[in-house]
């Protein structure tokens, strides 16, 4: 097809083609063309078809409020095509069709509707009930709309910008614009967002003139011009807002153009006010086949032509009830389309000039008449029209049937940010009973339609929104408010619900194919409120929110249930324009802390697991048993990277009490040059860290937390004293300092050779903590501790040094066999000792006593006010709590597996950690059983899953399992 | 073939000042109660209080999953219960609950957590519940959409694989009960809010209401994520519960892609796809308590990461809704449901957290039968108030409670 | 919704940097005599308040410190002190 190429209106480029492939044909379009535009000037009617009837859907609004046009775009699903900007070499194809979207072989079910009222769903195919499992196949076959595959990759680059404002504006139409210049006087940065490609709004394609003489257009450029001008003002153009929260932060989406970084992007703004300036969207037209290609709303007719250069069709009838209708009835008349006549639901309240324009080009108006019915197979072919009381009717034969009943606002960040909605007898709007706050609203949403007023509500709003952001705009504003109080206000709406029919193909909502015929059958089984409505005639759910329903639905269930009330509005819910899953998700990047020797434990092998926010060397070879790192330790010498380890100082003058109140241990018997293991309880008792406590000075203490509770540690210290007003301070020293386990018999060894102190057992004894320099330079603090149970060195070190020490100990333990173990290693050797890890052999269920820590607690110090004290003196004498124990298999060539549960008749406990050891070469370890069974030879029976019912036998063995006199850490 | 439209569950009725029992709240937990009341117990003469219309709360904004893995032995079989009757309750209500026995893949990102599945299997096995440890190969073939790779968040080791489980479809389950609830006599009240619990010498005497007062010996109140600040603002009783916001959304409708409930405890995110073709996904929640159930932009994107990276596939895939609804949560992860206790007549059933829907079926017929008797049957004992302070919480969650609500 | 609080130190941020506390019970009561039951009270109950609660926050991805300040739980939004905690402070 040819396009209207002199137009000044247009917004392509036919200097620039651009060519797409559909169906094995090529389709020539322009730059600035959607792929549906260019569809539609190749011929292309029908786009796709329905979900559930598989009627022929087309061209209706131009703004992607029905799913009518989404297509498979590049092997992406549900593109809206309508919006979506024409690129060079594109693929598109159809979506949900059997053969094509011309000719669907599953088109038939459009007569089969009388079988699928509203809600059938609920009460057929489940009798017998072995028929719902074959039909749920076929239903689920036959929903859903686009096509992915698993190894779909969505190609692309997101960006994400994180914006501040004073004053945010949405909608980039003259009130938007005019709003966003008048807030930005003040000197406020001001963020403009337009969901079209382009500035401009409803003033973009039209060619009325305001009061001025102005073409609307030509007024829309220069607003625009003067944006782009104006330095604070940050434009986003072909930016979808799609979220509004209180305390006015928005969200949006932007989509990239050509030289863009971005595919798309994900903006979020936190404005300090924010003006609403979305304008209207159409009020589709209830009547026959209301959705048959064919039949458009009028801004889609009108912009087709002025916007893209396409004439829509070549003989037209109109059924409108805004003088919008007739303003393009006269346009498109001049650009060449016959108009065969123009309905109007208004009996009166035209424009004057608009109906002498009309008659000039002797195109009929029909006052109070409205189109009931669109013939045609699968096109427009002909319409009826009749007057609204269905008394006298019309046909007319037509290719185009312009259809739309009004305007509704585009009010959903009002509803997003939680304002009530309310129905306007006027305007026959939904508009907020209340704003919320710093919110305002600007041009046709309010219910004028007059340019100038649209612009001066701008003008106003932008002040508005400047005031309540902090500028001083007070004469500004009151001239403002004048000129809007001089201007045209809120104009009477159209209050038609629907044409004169009976409403069996009358749709209410495209995407789900729901008909006036199926919303009054749910309202008639008593589903009389339109949220409930909503469900079960599925209404609005589809792809296109409530933007073809959301206006009609409650204004149909109010007046078909005679409500006495007013219409309540559903609601909407965000994303207002659905988006990527891409888009939201950004750049999407992982974060990990790593230790300071993650490079040189990659090197030497190590295999790496996600621990909590860690990543940390959980094996060093593929024998995940770690045989060999496990006896190397026992025998020889080995090294650990513990620098996961949370590392905190706690000084001033009541960092003792501070300690005293979170641990369970009397920590004034701390003492300079020893170490102190104890644990913190919440207050239900349950064991929630343990650690070492060292003494630098007179309230001057480090203690470690495990590595989970590093985050949380500093913060838990100051909850439980929040009340006191105590002076301390606590540094976590976590990041800066790495920690070097250094276990083993011959770790002395390796240690000596290493550092010039003497490390003998007589001068830094187990329990012993100790600080001195190695080579004079590098800090080092360092403990005995025996959690693997050999001898045992912790080497704390800042973490710029942790590569040097590490290196030297290693070369100085290579003659006895020095190597790396992993944390499973340590998992094994430690369970081996019946040193529990928390989470591991402690649960919710289980308090410091029943897990074998109650030797840490000190009783005397009640008046600390200990976390966790009242619980344990309460719960300490009751029965039949779970106990810690240590178990062994009757058959040491078969441990459990870890999470194995103990049962009788019921279940008695559960396997926490079980392992064959290397060492003692039995099957043993840890359980949680109830309390009465946790003697020493108490036979248990464990129930593994896919055990089959076999169960294996066990008994309550002592603990711990190596070395229970504990002789090799105090080497 | 579908006759005469009559209202499904009855024609509105009159608000009587008297009824043998009082329901506050119509979502899924007192239908139940109320169908089992008047079907099994004969007690008819009920009512049920909505202060909006029914569905309106947790019962329409959940996400349908039904499942029994739980992780103790006093929550299985509760569950297991409540699983076996879907089939029962759409053949004795005549109403398709459209049971999607699908089954649910629970992921499992750590050797930690593969462990930590293992107790959560065997409990189930030794209850008579199917649930089998899988590994990340044999998920990829169940759900060919996961991403395997090591080079995620956190990668895939395996999953608790529950073929029992799936999802029922929630507006049915309402509607269908509140279909049975009018057969058997019982008055459902939309739009009549409960507005005060009455009690004299220590037994409960009646409940006033937006339009009028009604006299009865007992109540449940069964509100969802309202009955903490229904059972504190109207009797002063205090209750372990935080109520949060918890958010779900949808996408865009697509050809059959998902075929079982996916979760991830790891990235907060589960993913079903629905019968009309969306994937439903959500599962995070703030941790701060309010009655607003807005959604947050802050969650819709974390929501996008998480499947950006396990279901990548989605990426291209368009998020249509999201919504938000309230979940009252406990520090033990595991509800409240008690009677007589302070006062005679007086019955709860809440802290249901994010499970209120897979346990309505069962969770209705045992209080209904606590109500009827006034004795707590034996499944419904392990969940009294009194735990708390028993220092016995229920295990449900293997966490530690820590202060804040989500712990 | 996009709740921001106001950290005595570090002022008017993004609710996500805070952890929430808890609802104000109060300073820990003294241990002689405390039944589980006024310790359950203390430690679990709340009173789950629809409506204005003082509660307690802690400026976790800020300064560290923790706070107490009012919020209207039915519409996630911080609020100035009701009058009474005014005149007591």
């Amino acid at each position: 097809m040819d396009r209207l190429k002199q137009l000044p209106t247009l917004r392509i480029n036919t200097d620039e083609p651009l060519t797409l492939k559909y169906r094995r044909k090529t389709y020539r379009g322009a730059a600035g063309d959607t792929v549906a535009t260019a569809l539609y000037a190749g011929g292309v009617r029908i786009f796709g078809r329905s979900l559930k009837y598989h009627r022929p859907r087309g061209l209706y609004s131009l703004d992607g409020e029905c799913s009518n046009t989404c297509m498979a775009v590049d092997g992406i699903p549900n593109v809206r095509t309508e919006n979506t900007l024409l690129k060079d070499g594109m693929v598109v194809d159809a979506q949900n069709v059997k053969g094509s979207a011309n000719f669907d072989w599953l088109g038939f079910i459009d007569k089969l509707d009388w079988m699928m009222p509203a809600g059938f769903y609920y009460k057929t195919m489940h009798k017998p009930a072995a028929v719902w499992p074959v039909a749920m196949k076929q239903i689920r076959k036959a929903a859903g709309l686009g096509v992915i595959s698993p190894d779909d990759e969505m190609k692309g680059r997101y960006d994400e910008q994180y914006l501040t404002a004073e004053v945010t504006v949405i909608g980039g139409g003259p009130a938007g614009m005019a709003a966003a210049l008048a807030a930005a006087e003040s000197g406020h940065r001001v963020v403009l967002l337009e969901s079209r490609p382009h500035l401009g709004g409803c003033f973009d394609y039209r060619v009325t003139t305001n009061g001025q003489g102005t073409h609307l257009y030509e007024r829309a450029r220069e607003l625009a011009e003067q944006v782009k001008q104006t330095a604070n003002i940050r434009r986003f153009e072909h930016a979808a807002m799609v979220g509004a929260y209180n305390n006015n932060l928005i969200t949006a989406f932007q989509v990239g153009k050509a030289g863009d970084g971005f595919t798309e992007r994900y903006i979020e703004i936190r404005s300090a006010s924010v003006v609403v300036a979305t304008g209207c969207i159409e009020r589709p037209l209830l009547f026959e086949h209301n959705e048959r290609p064919g039949v458009m709303q009028v801004g889609c007719a009108h912009r087709l032509a002025r916007t893209y250069g396409i004439l829509p069709g070549k003989e037209a009838v109109f059924s409108v009830g805004h003088d919008l209708g007739l303003e393009a009835a006269v346009d498109l008349s001049d650009l060449g389309v016959k108009i065969a006549c123009v309905a109007d639901i208004r009996e009166d309240g035209q424009r004057p000039d608009l109906l002498e324009a009309l008659a000039e080009r002797d195109i009929p108006v029909l006052g109070g008449w409205v189109a009931t019915h669109a013939h045609g197979g699968k096109t427009v072919k002909k319409a009826t029209l009749s007057t609204v009381e269905g008394t006298v009717r019309r046909q007319f034969p037509c290719d185009l049937l312009v259809a739309s009943a009004g305007l509704t606002p585009v009010s959903g960040p009002f509803i997003l940010a939680q304002a009530g909605m309310g129905y306007d007898r006027r305007t026959g709007y939904f508009l907020p009973t209340g704003l919320p706050e710093k919110m305002f609203p600007a041009g046709r949403i309010t219910g004028i339609n007059d340019p100038d007023a649209i612009e001066a509500s701008g003008r106003l709003a932008g002040l508005e929104a400047a005031a309540a952001a902090g500028a001083d705009v007070t004469q500004a504003a009151a001239a403002a408010r004048q000129a809007v109080a001089a201007l045209p206000g809120p104009e009477r709406g159209c209050k038609l619900v629907t044409a004169p029919v009976k409403g069996r193909k009358s749709f209410i909502c495209f995407d789900e194919d729901a008909t006036v015929k199926s919303v009054k059958q749910a309202i008639d089984a008593g589903f009389d409120v339109p949220e409930l409505v909503k469900r079960y005639a599925a209404v609005g759910l589809g792809p296109g929110q409530s933007g073809i329903p959301g206006h009609n639905l409650p204004l149909f269930v109010a007046k078909y249930t005679a409500s006495t009330g007013t219409p309540k509005p559903t609601t909407v819910r965000p994303p207002l324009v659905p988006t990527y899953i891409a888009t939201y998700a950004g750049y999407n990047h992982h974060m990990f802390k790593r230790t300071p020797l993650h490079d040189s434990q990659k090197a030497d092998g190590g295999i790496f697991r996600n621990i909590g926010v860690w990543q940390r060397a959980r094996y060093f070879s593929e024998d995940f048993d770690c045989k060999e790192e496990i006896l190397n330790v026992r025998n020889n010498v080995g090294m650990l990277d513990g620098s996961t380890l949370g590392k905190f100082r706690i000084h001033g003058p009541d960092a003792l009490k501070a300690l005293q109140r979170v641990y369970v241990s009397d920590m004034s018997k701390v003492t300079e040059g020893r170490i102190k293991y104890s644990a913190m309880c919440n207050d239900d008792g349950c064991v929630i860290d343990d650690g070492v406590v060292t003494k630098l000075g007179e309230n001057d203490y480090c203690f470690t937390t495990s590595t989970g509770r590093a985050g949380q540690a500093s913060e838990w210290i100051r909850y439980h004293t929040r009340f006191d007003n105590w002076d301390f301070h606590i540094v976590n020293l976590t990041d800066s300092m790495g920690v070097i386990n250094l276990s083993g018999p011959n770790a002395r060894k390796v240690l000596a050779k290493a550092v010039n102190i003497d490390v003998s057992n007589e001068a830094f004894p187990f329990s012993g903590y100790r600080e001195f320099f190695i080579r004079e330079t590098i800090p080092v603090r360092a403990m005995r501790l025996g959690f693997v149970g050999e001898l045992s060195y912790e080497l704390h070190v800042p973490a710029s040094y942790m590569q040097t020490v590490w290196d030297m100990l290693k070369e100085a333990g290579a003659e006895f066999g020095i190597r790396n173990f992993g944390v499973e290693t340590q998992n094994v050797l430690r369970m081996e000792k019946c040193h529990i890890i928390l989470g591991q052999e402690s649960e919710q269920r289980t308090n410091l006593l029943d897990v074998g820590l109650g030797f840490l607690w000190d009783r005397t110090k009640s008046d600390a006010k200990t976390v966790g004290a009242v619980a344990l003196r309460q719960a300490e004498n009751d029965p039949g709590r779970l106990t810690l124990v240590g178990i062994r298999m009757a058959d040491d060539t078969r441990a459990a597996r870890d999470g194995a549960i103990i049962v009788d008749t019921k279940v008695r406990g559960y396997v926490a950690t079980m392992r064959k050891s290397f060492t003692t070469g039995e099957a043993v370890g840890m359980a949680l059983v109830e309390s009465q069974l946790a003697g020493i030879d108490t036979r248990l029976q464990i129930f593994e899953d896919e055990c089959n019912g076999e169960l294996l036998d066990a008994r309550v063995v002592p603990m711990p399992f190596y070395d229970p006199e504990g002789e090799r850490m105090k080497l | 073939m579908f006759g005469k439209r009559k209202p499904l569950w009855g024609t509105k009725k009159r608000l009587k000042s008297s009824y043998d029992a009082v329901i506050i709240g119509g979502g899924l937990h007192g239908l139940a109660a109320a169908y089992y009341l008047a079907k099994e117990h004969g007690l008819t003469d009920v009512a049920i209080l909505e202060k909006r219309y029914i569905g309106f709360g947790g019962a329409g904004r959940n996400t349908a999953i039904v499942r029994a893995n739980q992780r103790t032995q006093e929550n299985v079989p509760l569950y297991k219960e409540a699983l076996d009757l879907w089939p029962v309750l759409t053949k004795e209500l005549n109403f398709n609950l459209m049971f999607n026995n699908c089954g649910n893949l629970n992921l499992m990102h750590s050797e930690a957590a593969m462990k930590a599945a293992r107790m959560t299997i065997a409990t189930a096995q030794f209850h008579g519940v199917e649930s089998h440890l899988i590994d990340a190969k044999e998920a990829k073939a169940l759900v060919p959409a996961l991403n395997i790779s090591e080079d995620i968040t956190f990668p895939i080791h395996g999953a608790m694989y529950h073929p029992p489980g799936g999802i029922v479809r929630h507006d049915a389950v309402v509607w269908g009960l509140a279909k049975g609830c009018a057969k058997h006599g019982v008055h459902i009240h939309q739009q009549t809010e409960a507005t005060g619990i009455l009690s004299a010498g220590g037994r409960i005497t009646g409940v006033d209401t937006a339009r009028g007062r009604i006299q009865t010996p007992r109540v449940l109140v069964s509100a969802g994520g309202y009955s903490a600040g229904i059972m504190y603002h109207m009797l002063g009783i205090k209750l372990p519960i935080s109520v949060l916001t918890i958010q779900a959304m949808v996408t865009q409708p697509l050809k059959p892609i998902l075929d079982h409930v996916v979760s991830s405890g790891a990235y907060h995110c589960y993913a079903n796809q629905t019968l009309k073709g969306e994937i439903a996904t959500g599962a995070h929640m703030d941790p701060w308590p309010n009655y607003t159930t807005q959604n947050t932009a802050h969650y819709i994107k974390h929501q996008a990461e998480a499947l950006s990276d396990w279901l990548p596939c989605l990426r291209g895939v368009k998020f249509m809704r999201i919504w938000g609804g309230l979940a009252d949560m406990t520090p033990d992860m595991a509800p409240v449901m008690d009677g007589n206790d302070p006062i005679d007549g007086l019955y709860m059933d809440c802290g249901w957290g994010y499970f209120g829907f897979k346990s309505c079926s069962a969770v209705g017929k045992y209080m209904a039968e606590y109500m009827a008797t006034g004795n707590c049957p034996e499944m419904l004992k392990p969940f009294h108030l009194r735990r708390y302070e028993n220092h016995r919480l229920m295990g449900e969650t293997a966490a530690l409670v820590n202060y804040t609500p989500d712990n | 919704m996009a709740l921001t609080l106001t950290c005595p130190v570090c002022g008017k941020r993004n609710g996500y940097e805070f952890r929430y506390g808890g609802e104000d019970k109060g300073p820990r009561p003294a241990e002689e005599g405390l039944t589980p039951r006024a310790w359950c009270d203390y430690v679990h109950m709340n009173t789950c308040t629809v409506g204005i609660q003082k509660e307690w926050w802690c400026h976790r991805d800020g300064c560290g410190a923790w706070f107490t300040t009012f919020r209207d739980t039915t519409k996630n939004l911080e609020v100035k002190p009701p009058e009474a905690e005014n005149g007591q402070a």
